[in-house]
């Protein structure tokens, strides 16, 4: 079992996160958020409906597209684009510090307690269509895997493949990708929990629950 | 030849990626003109960008976040200020709703390659084969419109069953399509007519399902064809069409993706064939320019083909785009006794608007030029993608070779992953078919490609296939 106590003391002597706001694609950006200091907050309400505080517009064909921050926090600086200028796409417009919410806490040090199941190899996944079906509709821990089951289908240089779970059975207990990113091989797609190890990872939840302060 | 430069500074932006952006740019520079490329966060380390930086420093390279974001794409036009766009092949070369926007938006532009009506018109299967038939040019045989009623279907596929009879099929097949379908679904193959009736019931409830349309196509299935296809230039006026003859791109994997290709399409001075294939040639050449000079056709085009065992030549689609494959037609061709034709630099020379300057009698072509496609991909396991990384890559220089490769030669190479695994272009010219095959399998032999993945397992690629398809090259 992991020592939560001494991960919670790692994590409280770094406890930001350092996010950098990218140019999701190209176009001329304008500063709303124009200098270090300015305090952010992300989306909120119960589907994550309202947009964080808007940062930046980026324009291109007449369309401006805003640019929200993803997580509450500081501008800690800005990039080397002024006002203005033409950003191009992946372009740095800006860095956030972010203190890290319980969720967040929680959920990195369950990555270092669920089994983890790496991608095989780079590519873009997604999980087969009943398993997906599923996770959308009643969560990832809804969903029973086993060693050798077809669970995900890997596209790859316009060709599909899929992909048999190999580890211990369980849940998925945490989902790591998003659809239609390309991963890098080695880096994890799901986190597991084997039925009878839900109780110590509860009890981690738990456990970070109340030692973990949320910061505004 | 009037240089498009003279009249008016253009600038392309070139909205493709690999060997492709390197012709492109390698063309705009033959003209005189300048160019911005593009390119993604994978394709970083493309020998494009390496080339585009060199060529026109670092304001002609931007950063996009994908090739397929028309937005983006002409707000980088817009910044760069370009005066046109080439499209390349894929992507949006035969979009006709892009081409129309890039010619109709506020900012207008030109879209190198048909008009967008041009586009539209032969873009349609259906309207293709329709125009096909109005000028008296063979199709393959089927319905030239989506049939929904049960009677009209039976009696097309009667009659196709009694035409392949006539021909002397001995298992005549046929094909029912859903009409709203692609990519080889809602495809079934009917060997006779009681079958023909459950298998249309089925593909019809099917096509319901899936696309909300109960419309079929009917056609005859053709076995053991070859793909010979023609290529069509013409300037703005869409008036005076010319060919750069034929291809034949029979060696195919079995995904139906070409892999070799030959110019011209096939060689009866030195292979015999059990039809008279200098005048499949010449008809397939003829049919292709009747269309083109109805169509009112204004850029680079292919009408591809495919040629029954028989002889009989069958129109199976225009594609109106540069080919991959334009290369080995070009390699074979001369303009008024000179060489080296670049159809791509003609393509953009036309689409500026300059006046094509040369008729049909002005164009010669001489000896075989053969086009391997060098793929990353393993031939013994249908074919699937290697994804890994190239530690060399390299080939011995001769004057009958040229190579188009976005893959460097003087560092490793990670194969991006969001792409074909398609490496290089080799094309080889010879005197005769006897001596460019020869110098195909000098090259083959001579090439070094290595890689390893990420299990360190050696690179796998098409190079073997490739060799011992070269002997059978245009036998049919």
């Amino acid at each position: 079992m992991i020592d939560v106590k001494e991960l919670l003391r790692e994590l409280r002597e770094e406890p930001y996160e350092k996010i950098s706001i990218r140019a999701p694609h190209s176009g001329k950006v304008e500063f709303v958020a124009k200098e270090p200091g300015v305090r952010v907050v992300g989306p909120s309400g119960t589907w994550k409906e309202v947009p964080g505080t808007l940062l930046a517009r980026l324009e291109r064909e007449n369309v401006k597209k805003p640019l929200h921050a993803p997580q509450k926090g500081e501008v800690m600086s800005l990039g080397e684009i002024a006002n203005g200028q033409f950003a191009q796409a992946g372009q740095e417009l800006m860095t956030i510090r972010h203190y890290l919410t319980r969720e967040e806490v929680i959920s990195r040090i369950l990555r270092r307690s669920l089994s983890l199941f790496l991608a095989p190899e780079k590519g873009k996944y997604y999980f087969f269509p009943d398993v997906d079906i599923k996770i959308k509709t009643k969560g990832s821990q809804s969903v029973h895997i086993e060693d050798g089951m077809e669970l995900f289908i890997l596209s790859r240089m316009k060709r599909e493949a899929s992909i048999r779970y190999s580890g211990p059975s369980g849940i998925i207990y945490a989902v790591y990708f998003d659809t239609n990113d390309s991963v890098e091989r080695n880096s994890p797609l799901i986190g597991v929990c084997p039925e009878d190890q839900l109780g110590q990872i509860q009890e981690v939840v738990s456990r970070v629950q109340s030692d973990w302060e949320e910061r505004d | 030849m009037k240089n498009p430069s003279e009249s008016k500074k253009h600038k392309v932006l070139i909205a493709n990626r690999g060997e492709i952006a390197i012709r492109i740019m390698q063309a705009c520079r033959k003209l005189g003109l300048a160019f911005v490329a593009l390119f993604t966060e994978p394709d970083k380390h493309s020998e494009h960008c390496v080339l585009a930086r060199k060529l026109g420093g670092d304001e002609s390279l931007f950063r996009v976040s994908s090739y397929l974001d028309a937005n983006e794409i002409f707000a980088v036009a817009d910044q760069a200020g370009a005066t046109a766009i080439h499209p390349g092949y894929g992507f949006f070369a035969e979009d006709y709703r892009f081409a129309r926007r890039v010619a109709q938006r506020e900012r207008k532009l030109i879209f190198i390659g048909p008009s967008w009506q041009v586009i539209r018109e032969l873009g349609d299967k259906i309207n293709t084969k329709r125009l096909a038939r109005k000028l008296g040019v063979p199709t393959v045989p089927g319905s030239d419109k989506p049939v929904t009623d049960d009677l009209e279907a039976e009696n097309i596929a009667k009659s196709l069953f009694e035409f392949q009879k006539e021909l002397g099929v001995g298992n005549p097949v046929i094909l029912v399509k859903a009409s709203a379908g692609g990519g080889g679904m809602g495809i079934e193959e009917v060997p006779d007519l009681d079958k023909f009736r459950s298998v249309l019931r089925r593909i019809k409830s099917y096509s319901k399902r899936q696309f909300r349309d109960e419309g079929v196509l009917i056609e005859q299935r053709i076995f053991d064809f070859n793909h010979l296809e023609v290529q069509i230039l013409s300037d703005r006026t869409g008036q005076n069409p010319v060919h750069f003859g034929t291809r034949n791109c029979s060696v195919q994997s079995p995904g139906h993706q070409k892999r070799i290709e030959v110019a011209p399409g096939f060689d009866p001075s030195s292979l015999r064939y059990a039809f008279d294939a200098k005048k499949v040639i010449e008809d397939i050449t003829e049919y292709s320019l009747r269309m083109a000079r109805e169509a009112g056709y204004d850029s680079v085009g292919t009408w591809e083909w495919i040629v029954s065992p028989t002889g009989q030549p069958f129109l199976m689609e225009v594609n109106t785009r540069i080919q991959v494959e334009n290369g080995v037609s070009a390699r074979i061709a001369a303009i008024k006794g000179k060489g080296d034709v670049d159809l791509i630099a003609e393509q953009i020379r036309v689409g500026l608007g300059a006046p094509m300057g040369y008729t049909q009698k002005d164009i010669t072509l001489n000896g075989v030029g053969i086009e391997y496609r060098i793929i990353a991909e393993d031939t013994d396991n249908k074919f699937a993608p290697w994804v890994g990384r190239i530690t060399s890559f390299g080939w011995p220089e001769q004057d009958w070779l040229k190579m188009h490769s976005q893959v460097p030669t003087d560092r490793e190479y990670e194969i991006p992953t969001d792409f074909d695994p398609n490496l290089a272009l080799a094309i080889i010219w010879g005197k005769d078919l006897a001596q460019a095959k020869e110098r195909g399998v000098e090259f083959l032999n001579s090439l070094t490609l290595q890689g390893v993945n990420a299990s360190g397992e050696a690179m796998k690629s098409n190079v073997e296939f490739l060799k011992r398809k070269t002997e059978g090259i245009l036998a049919f």
